[in-house]
């Protein structure tokens, strides 16, 4: 088999891998939450030599969708549909949260109780998703979320129930691991859009001239 | 800053004639000393048919003077000598006339440009670097009796990897317009702008993080139309140019992310490049070059700035720039005292029809005697968007009716007046007999018509490009890095960043 699958994730640090049916041929791992835009270039770069592959030959472009705080995450996406545009590669999105997941998963065997994963919101919350395990094919299966929610009001959604948790930061060759998980599954999806779950910051005056009013004497 | 400040200099430059030959004389006697040509060898180089100098005056005295050689059918030129007097060194003087040079080196199509600078000389070293010459060599022990070694230095002019004109792409993500834009050398092929404007208007101003998650919908759309308008695959591509600065942090960090990805997967080189610089070049683009020395004055929702441009690669200065609000930022905020839409300027505009723009005399910012001094060249608009704001509230409570297009056409005239002037005392202060406007304020009929008015008062040649390049757009930034690209510039590595506040001085970020 001749596929090359490019992923990348930029939800948390800035993570590129390289993979050839199931196996990983390299990784680069940047884990600073911060200078996506400078590293990302490199990271792709670097990951593609290691590999030993030239961009033409990346077949299938695997991007983390989020959910994730917004500066980051939008330099991974635009990154994935530019290099897919560039290369000729198909572009494929997967939520983050399952790569964390499957890692999770495939480190600790499957269990019936059900994984919690979480990731840094930002502002004091955090980003989260409950799954029962993975399916036949090695996909994880989401039973609630993705939501966004401060720690405690996620522990009272969560009270009295049973489950896992995992500590596992993201690494984009477990994205592409879901990926494969998906496509044996026929669950892949071309769909990259950002999950960003909160919307924009700003909130529209109610009265736009409110700016001219004097504020002290 | 005064020209004062700056201890600047007024001075011409023009072509070297037998009849200075005294004074070069002179100059070059303080200036190398026992190295000095004899005056038989300086008159045979100034006026030979294979040689070019110039002189620089400071009125009727010389204070630098410059040469270079190119034999008929060679493709190299050597700088021959390069010389500024001790009082004017400092002042941009040498660069001023090495820049001059290297315009005629262009002219006569020289490939490459080969000088010797003194290895104990970093000042005039760094100098060539900025201009784009590389370290070639270093001959030992060249300057006798000192015993100095010298560096060869060489500037490889408009050759280009691809050995013809370059195809380049821009992305600009700078504010909120989505900007794909082809040249090839100096033509415009595409420029496609996808704006989220709309998104912004209940908001009554740009909302940052609504600009970028805009930017990375609209990319990949305005990419296929700007390819498709350009009759082009990205395997025609030869060279990636993305804005990184001046402007807002996360819509530039998605342009970039875009721009790094697509230069990897097509192998092709990138080039970081100054937006600001960029609306300044694409003069390029309708007139086939940039004419220099030019002041130029951009004026839109995030910036309002006056440059001096003695050459778009290598000496951009900034006069001044606002120190509050954009002018487009004004206009926005008096639309909405006036409960008009947004973006301001346009609804201005239109209401301004029919008003007197005497009829309220409105403040011109920073343009009373002491804060001329101090502010020459900077803009203010905070106090205006505040008396404009006042004046309307003072009318509302005393429930007197007044006139909109009054009060809109008093507001246009201020701005427009406050921005004029100060562009045109640049132009009169720098010696300077050409003004260029860029930026979306430029859509503004009040402004342009004030500036043509009083440019056709002074003398002075007003530039206004295309609406659609005055805007933010890719175009510019494509031909800002055709530029580097046809000037035998090193494309940027993969590392660099974005800069929201990156100075002008800064043309293209390595």
């Amino acid at each position: 088999m001749r596929d090359y699958t490019l992923c990348i994730d930029t939800s948390a640090g800035t993570t590129v891998a390289v993979l050839q049916a199931g196996q990983v041929l390299s990784e680069v791992h940047f884990d600073e939450n911060m200078k996506h835009a400078e590293r990302i270039g490199d990271a792709i770069g670097q990951a593609l030599s290691a590999a030993e592959i030239k961009p033409g030959q990346v077949t299938n472009v695997v991007v983390g969708r989020g959910p994730a705080p917004f500066t980051g995450l939008r330099i991974g996406i635009a990154a994935a549909v530019m290099f897919a545009e560039g290369s000729g590669a198909k572009l494929w999105g997967v939520t983050s949260l399952d790569a964390i997941a499957r890692a999770a998963f495939d480190r600790h065997k499957q269990s019936s109780i059900p994984l919690l994963v979480t990731a840094d919101a930002r502002r004091s919350e955090v980003y989260w998703a409950l799954y029962s395990g993975l399916s036949e094919s090695g996909a994880p299966v989401m039973i609630e979320g993705p939501g966004v929610a401060k720690p405690a009001a996620l522990e009272d959604l969560l009270a009295g129930r049973e489950f896992n948790r995992t500590e596992i930061k993201i690494n984009a060759a477990d994205l592409g691991k879901v990926f494969d998980a998906q496509q044996a599954d026929g669950s892949a999806s071309q769909n990259v859009t950002a999950l960003y779950l909160r919307e924009a910051d700003a909130v529209a005056p109610k009265d736009l001239r409110e700016f001219g009013k004097r504020v002290s004497g | 800053m005064s020209p004062a400040d700056k201890g600047q200099l007024n001075y011409i430059i023009r072509e070297a004639l037998a009849s200075d030959l005294d004074q070069i004389m002179e100059l070059e006697k303080t200036c190398f000393g026992s190295d000095a040509w004899d005056s038989k060898t300086m008159r045979s180089e100034v006026v030979a048919k294979h040689t070019y100098y110039l002189a620089a005056f400071e009125e009727v005295k010389l204070i630098g003077f410059a040469g270079i050689s190119k034999l008929p059918g060679n493709d190299q030129a050597d700088v021959q000598t390069i010389a500024v007097s001790e009082a004017a060194r400092g002042k941009g003087v040498g660069k001023a006339l090495m820049i001059e040079l290297l315009k005629e080196a262009r002219r006569l199509n020289t490939d490459e440009l080969f000088l010797e600078v003194r290895a104990d000389n970093p000042a005039a070293q760094n100098l060539y670097l900025n201009l784009g010459f590389e370290h070639l060599d270093t001959r030992k022990r060249y300057y006798q009796p000192d015993d100095v070694d010298a560096w060869v230095m060489r500037l490889q002019l408009a050759k280009t990897s691809i050995g013809r004109e370059p195809i380049v792409l821009g992305i600009e993500t700078s504010c909120d317009e989505t900007g794909v834009g082809i040249v090839r050398g100096n033509t415009l092929l595409a420029n496609i702008i996808s704006s989220s404007m709309d998104e912004h208007a209940r908001f009554g101003g740009v909302v940052p993080e609504i600009a970028a998650r805009a930017h990375l919908e609209a990319l990949k759309p305005t990419l296929d139309q700007a390819l498709a308008k350009a009759n082009l695959s990205l395997k025609d591509i030869d060279a990636i140019a993305v804005t990184n600065g001046p402007g807002l942090g996360g819509a530039l960090m998605v342009g970039i992310g875009a721009a790094k990805a697509l230069s990897v997967a097509i192998e092709k080189p990138i080039y970081a490049v100054n937006h600001l610089v960029g609306h300044v070049g694409v003069d390029i683009l309708e007139r086939g070059e940039l004419q220099t020395p030019t002041v130029a004055l951009l004026v839109s929702g995030g910036h309002t700035s006056l440059l001096l441009v003695r050459d778009l690669l290598n000496d951009v200065e900034l006069l001044g720039e606002t120190i509050d609000d954009a002018a487009g930022e004004a206009f926005d905020k008096v639309a909405r005292v006036l409960r008009l839409k947004y973006p301001g300027g346009p609804e201005i505009d239109k209401a301004a029809v029919g008003g007197d723009p005497k009829a309220i005399r409105f403040p011109r910012g920073l343009s009373l005697p002491k804060d001329m001094e101090k502010h020459r060249y900077d803009f203010s608009f905070s106090g205006l968007k505040t008396a404009v704001a006042r004046w309307v509230e003072v009318a509302e409570t005393k429930d007197e009716p007044f006139s909109v297009a009054d009060v809109a056409a008093s507001f246009r005239e201020a701005v427009a007046d406050v921005l004029v002037t100060k562009a045109i005392n640049a132009c009169i202060d720098q010696k300077v007999p050409r003004l260029l406007l860029g930026g979306g304020v430029v859509a503004n009929a009040r402004l342009r018509e004030l500036a043509q008015e009083r440019c056709d008062a002074h003398g002075i040649e007003l530039r206004i490009p295309a609406l659609s390049l005055c805007t933010d757009n890719g175009a510019m930034i494509a031909a800002l890095g055709s530029q580097l690209i046809m000037a035998g510039r090193a494309p940027s590595s993969l590392h660099f960043g974005v800069d929201s506040t990156l100075p002008v001085t800064s043309v293209q970020t390595l």
